[in-house]
């Protein structure tokens, strides 16, 4: 994360936003959240939380019931042809027409920002080059794999250089060689400065990617910090020892607990204990265990995930949350 | 502010480029713009050229002369309607999504769609000329009557183009931009497309008054037979136009006020 300028105003600032839909549905329903220029904010919930309606207002495409949004310094609302020139875009069903070639579409995408044909021309073989697509430049995007297809919508969003990058669950659905691949691009963009919005459902992402990660459930944010912020906040890492049989179970807690405090096991032949240290406590058990003449099978440190926080903010676990987790079990203050 | 307009033309170019050649790749679309009007003009052609020796029918080369301009509006019709699927298409895959988060005028949205309209109706009428001209039409006006009755066939489809438009933006919904198509048979048939007013029954003669492609058809017939006592091509003109100014600017205002709305 490149060190934001005091003086340039947040990427993106958002302060009791509201989106209610016809029927009443409360998509968003008071958030606020601010993310800093060069940063990368995960922004984390199931389906249903209000990920892209949230998207959709940031980047001009919906209007707030209320509440206010700015993105690179510019309100949404009434500035938003400025919000435009400083944004790229990937929306979640990569919107690209099945009947042009990736190499037309980007062009095209050169043209409504502004460039002249050959300008446009070029930075098309510039960024079909950067994702790997040369070669499916002249192939209609109907014939493109998912992982293409995604690859290709993110080329498009950055045609102008954006400050600002949308991503809309940009790998939901995509195998786990093109996941990498696209994560290792939105790193590498972020070095270059981009500042980075990215919706996911999945928590290895938010972890692999965000520099902070916002949880939002039922439109509005439970939960906000850098990912190690979020799981120390569930708890500390837990040390699991598996003795060797036959070993002496009662010692072993005993020496253990020397290193740090015990934390109850189902398992017989297993102990574990609370390590706020994480790894570093590996040879401090060790050490001990093995003073005590005790034989270890393997040892393993257990850090608490995005889910378990998601567990601890929402009452549900991500994966089987619904629409609507409701934000008032929320033990964490955003 | 040139700089602007600049830009904003480049914008309508790209986007009137895209459509276009769209257009051209999906086969449902091109069939009845550049075949069916043609297929209508074989039939009728061949099968009721006796209409020619009704009373009132008025002096022309050939029934299949006097039929083309019909064909020309049939035509601008088609075309102007396939753009509003094309819309709607865009609309409901998340296309126009894409459009709407660029920095350009609304505006320029609904022109670069007309411009893909417009290239696409010079391509089909100067098909459908040529056509006629092989199935054994003349035309007595020339290559200047010609070009003058494709030209009002043009701003035509572009004034139906902005119609379908503006309709495809205020449902964004293909389907019921398709259940529209029979319903611009209306539109052709209480205009004098395929015989002269004289010889439409009272009611569709009122009614064809109305209809601003009467005088669109009258005109280019008019250009196409070098004969003014057909229909004069100034006020087919002004019917084109009048009708593509104000589709157009129904268009547009039905996108500012979809963008008011979401
Ligand atoms: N256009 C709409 N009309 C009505 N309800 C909507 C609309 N868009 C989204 N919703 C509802 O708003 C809620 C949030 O949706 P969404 O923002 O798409 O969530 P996410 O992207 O996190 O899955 C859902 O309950 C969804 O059904
Ligand atoms: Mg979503």
């Amino acid at each position: 994360m490149s060190g934001p300028a005091s003086s340039s105003p947040p990427a993106v600032s958002v302060h009791g936003l509201e989106r209610a839909f016809k029927g009443g549905i409360k998509a968003v329903d008071g958030l606020d959240l601010e993310v800093r220029e060069g940063e990368v904010y995960g922004f984390l919930g199931p389906n249903g939380a209000g990920k892209t309606t949230t998207v959709r207002i940031l980047v001009t495409l919906l209007k707030p019931t209320a509440g206010e949004a700015r993105v690179a310094g510019f309100d949404v609302v009434s500035q938003a042809d400025a919000v435009r020139r400083n944004i790229g875009v990937a929306l979640q069903e990569a919107a690209i027409d099945p009947l042009m070639t990736g190499r037309e579409l980007l062009r095209m995408q050169g043209a409504l920002h502004g460039m002249k044909g050959a300008q446009a021309r070029s930075r098309a073989e510039e960024l079909l080059d950067r994702v790997g697509l040369t070669d499916a430049g002249g192939r209609r995007v109907g014939q493109y794999s998912g992982g293409m297809r995604r690859r290709l919508d993110l080329a498009m969003a950055l045609v102008h250089r954006p400050k600002v990058l949308f991503l809309d669950e940009p790998t939901t659905g995509l195998d786990p060689t093109s996941r990498s691949a696209l994560w290792r691009e939105v790193r590498s963009l972020n070095d270059d400065g981009t500042t980075v919005f990215l919706t996911t459902q999945y928590l290895e992402e938010a972890e692999q990617l965000a520099d902070r990660v916002g949880i939002i459930a039922g439109g509005s944010l439970v939960a906000e910090g850098t990912p190690a912020e979020l799981k120390a906040h569930v708890g500390e890492p837990t040390l699991h020892v598996d003795l060797a049989p036959e070993s002496d179970v009662a010692a072993a807690r005993v020496a253990l607990s020397a290193v740090g405090p015990l934390v109850d096991c189902q398992d017989d032949a297993r102990v574990a204990i609370r390590a706020a240290r994480g790894k570093a406590t590996v040879p401090l058990a060790i050490r001990a265990l093995d003073e005590a003449g005790i034989a270890v099978e393997s040892v393993e440190v257990e850090s608490p995930t995005l889910d378990d926080v998601f567990a601890a903010v929402t009452g549900s676990t991500l994966e089987g949350a619904t629409q609507g987790a409701s934000a008032d079990q929320a033990e964490v203050p955003a | 502010m040139i700089a602007g307009v600049a830009r904003e033309s480049r914008v309508v170019t790209a986007l009137g480029r895209r459509a276009l050649s769209v257009q051209f790749r999906r086969a449902q679309l091109l069939m009845p713009t550049f075949v069916l009007p043609l297929m209508l003009l074989a039939v009728i052609a061949s099968g009721t050229s006796a209409g020619r020796d009704l009373r009132d029918f008025p002096e022309v080369s050939s029934y299949l002369g006097f039929v083309v301009a019909g064909t020309l509006l049939q035509g601008a019709l088609l075309s102007g309607l396939t753009s509003g699927m094309a819309l709607a298409n865009d609309i409901e895959g998340g296309f126009f999504d894409r459009l709407l988060a660029a920095p350009v005028r609304r505006s320029s949205l609904v022109f670069g769609r007309l411009a893909g309209t417009l290239g696409l109706a010079v391509l089909q009428m100067a098909w459908f000329l040529l056509v006629a001209l092989l199935f054994g039409a003349s035309y007595p006006g020339g290559v200047l009557g010609a070009l003058g009755a494709a030209a009002l066939a043009v701003i035509t489809a572009v004034g139906i183009g902005g119609l379908a438009i503006a309709i495809a933006i205020r449902t964004g919904s293909m389907s019921l931009m398709q259940s529209i198509f029979p319903f611009v048979f209306v539109l052709l048939f209480t205009a004098p497309a395929f015989f002269p007013r004289d010889l439409l029954t009272p009611t569709l003669r009122d009614l064809s008054a109305y209809n601003p492609l009467t005088y669109v058809v009258e005109g280019a017939r008019g250009l196409l037979q070098g004969d003014a006592s057909l229909g004069d091509p100034w006020i087919g003109l002004a019917a084109a136009v009048g009708l593509a100014a104000f589709a157009t600017a129904l268009a547009v205002l039905a996108l500012r006020d979809r963008a008011r709305r979401t």
